[in-house]
């Protein structure tokens, strides 16, 4: 399956994944309506995007009780909107943190990779979020460790 | 001859393992579920409630699923003994139906709180469909509705409630409300919210009786006035539906003892969601969470090695959120125990709280609140289930939360917590979409 790969490294931090994904999503052009989120990491010199890793398990998907949460033709955990009743099951138990509730339309809202065209991979200058065939992983994971053990170390944590 | 599973009850439990059967069987086998009820999701009647769903949209199974299902639907019975010795069940009307496997799936009623009064006009209870089309015709707008109990199931109406018109107060027998959800700055903090939007709020009250006035109807209490109301919803507990299993042989506690493959004490009686004990996932003792997210796994666990399968369940993880007024309130798993290292935080410019509950470097309970339309809030939900979930280590990212409980996410991703969830899965596999439900088999 494709997945949207993600290499902070590349990340400049310019939010355009965010915008057109929000677009995409919404027809809104509001970072606040992103399904990709871009976090700063030591104190705004670097960036890391971060998003559903479409999870085999799909945590959202099985604990919707109305069945709202289905698999697209791409392979992503994708929300029927006909379906969702907005009761806040999925935000729960999605262990990522990946799910979105809109307080406007009262429905959950997630990656659902644009049925396999994820606008994010497009609008991405730097190829930090590429869309391509891989098994899924901890894209950011090691990169934000190794950034905010350095913060933490200077400021004395133990 | 094909194995025959028996499946007794058609709410979330049972047509999860229903489903889970379909999906996992090399070979056919004959399901036979008898329901009292045609198949529904509890969690979306206060939709039903408020009118934003059609009561069709409730159901979770429509005799065309059944039927292509491949699954002898008995809806309308109710099973009043089980033979183990013969494995045999008898319905209520006279019916044997024998199984090869059976899965116990009865869940739980509405308790009412044993006062005078407790049943008469006027007096609901919200916890089937039957129920809930009661209290849509009692709930009319400009009608005061006093809703007994301030619970998890009285907070899921309450904004149905009020989006009908009608005017809300909440007793509340504890001192505080949502007492099995949040601890008592949460419960503080949910509370002033509610006042802020017109609902009335009285906790530690005890009421005595239920009487009709000149129509109307009024509720006395053990100390305080008394209320005159239109309307009263009893979300006053819920008791197990336990009783039809005596003699049986099925080992019960709180509820149908089960191990972790959420078999009952007889090995080919399988129990599953409001209606079985299970392994708490952060204690690892036996708990009864009757909640829908446990109903959902052990039924599909259960489900799973009623098909032959060898699922071992690691344990359910209490998960909660509920929604009043556009404020969000949720917790998760030990977030009331005493003996972990809590460290909380307000935010009181943004009606926003955390508390996170620690053993040793891992986060083992937590509870937030915060508006609904704060991203962060959705967001941390997530992270906090996930990080109680794995158990992730967090070493000085501990130190991190403690002077910033806000910033979760730092922490959840730094600790590489998606690397320890990326491979978890309830069954070994992964999930099937709700429609990939296999179809005659």
């Amino acid at each position: 399956m494709k997945v949207l790969k993600l290499t902070p490294e590349r990340c400049t931090g310019c939010l355009r994944c965010e915008i057109a994904c929000s677009y995409m999503q919404t027809g809104a052009y509001q970072p606040a309506k992103s399904v990709i989120r871009v976090s700063p990491f030591e104190g705004h010199t670097s960036y890391a995007p971060y998003t559903c890793t479409q999870c085999a398990e799909g945590w959202c998907m099985t604990a919707c009780p109305v069945g709202a949460i289905t698999i697209n033709g791409a392979g992503a955990k994708d929300v029927v909107d006909d379906q969702c009743v907005g009761c806040k099951l999925c935000t729960i138990a999605c262990p990522y943190g990946t799910m979105f509730y809109d307080t406007g339309t009262r429905k959950a809202f997630k990656c659902n990779l644009c049925g396999g065209d994820p606008a994010c991979a497009h609008a991405c200058p730097t190829a930090a979020i590429e869309y391509v065939e891989a098994a899924t992983e901890d894209w950011i994971g090691p990169f934000a460790h190794e950034r905010v053990e350095y913060v933490l170390a200077a400021e004395g944590a133990r | 001859m094909p194995r025959r599973h028996l499946i007794i009850g058609g709410g979330t439990a049972g047509m999860n393992a229903m489903r889970t059967i379909r999906e996992e069987e090399r070979e056919p086998s004959e399901i036979t579920l008898v329901s009292a009820e045609r198949p529904y999701s509890r969690m979306v009647l206060p939709y039903y409630l408020d009118r934003s769903i059609a009561e069709n949209h409730v159901y979770t199974a429509t005799a065309a699923n059944l039927a292509a299902w491949k699954v002898k639907a008995l809806i309308g019975r109710r099973v009043t003994a089980l033979d183990t010795q013969a494995h045999a069940a008898t319905l209520d009307d006279g019916a044997r139906v024998e199984y090869d496997d059976c899965l116990i799936a009865t869940g739980s009623s509405a308790a009412r709180a044993p006062v005078p009064g407790a049943d008469g006009r006027a007096v609901h209870s919200f916890w089937t469909l039957e129920e809930a089309r009661g209290v849509l015709t009692s709930v009319t707008p400009g009608a005061h509705v006093v809703m007994v109990g301030a619970g998890f199931i009285s907070f899921t109406i309450l904004n149905s409630i009020l989006s009908l018109g009608a005017k809300l107060t909440v007793v509340e027998l504890a001192p505080r409300i949502l007492p099995r959800m949040v601890d008592t700055a949460g419960a503080e903090l949910v509370e002033r919210w509610l006042e802020a939007h017109g609902v009335s709020v009285r906790t530690n009250v005890k009421l005595a009786k239920i009487e009709d006035v000149k129509g109307r109807k009024r509720l006395s209490f053990s100390s305080g006035p008394a209320i005159t109301a239109d309307a009263v919803i009893m979300a006053t507990g819920i008791r197990t539906n336990l009783e039809w299993l005596k003699g049986s042989g099925v080992k019960t506690n709180r509820a149908v003892v089960v191990d972790d493959h959420l078999r009952s004490s007889v090995p080919n009686v399988y129990a599953a969601g409001d209606v079985a004990e299970g392994r708490d996932l952060i204690s690892g003792q036996p708990a009864v969470h009757a909640i829908e997210p446990t109903a959902q796994e052990h039924g599909r666990v259960a489900g799973a090695n009623m098909a032959g399968k060898d699922v071992r369940y690691r344990g359910s993880l209490i998960i909660n959120i509920v929604e009043v007024c556009h404020l969000d309130a949720a917790s998760f798993g030990a977030w009331d125990d005493e003996r972990a290292e809590a460290m909380s935080a307000t935010k009181r410019d943004r009606n926003a709280y955390r508390k996170l509950l620690f053993t040793g470097d891992r986060l083992t309970g937590a509870i937030i609140i915060g508006r609904s339309n704060d991203i962060w809030t959705t967001n941390d939900v997530g992270m906090l289930k996930g990080l109680v979930q794995s158990g992730q280590p967090l070493g000085r990212y501990k130190e991190h939360l403690r002077r910033n409980p806000f910033d979760v996410k730092t922490a959840f991703v730094a600790a590489r917590t998606t690397s320890t969830l990326l491979p978890e899965t309830v069954l070994g596999r992964p999930s099937m979409a709700p429609g990939d439900t296999p179809v005659a088999v």
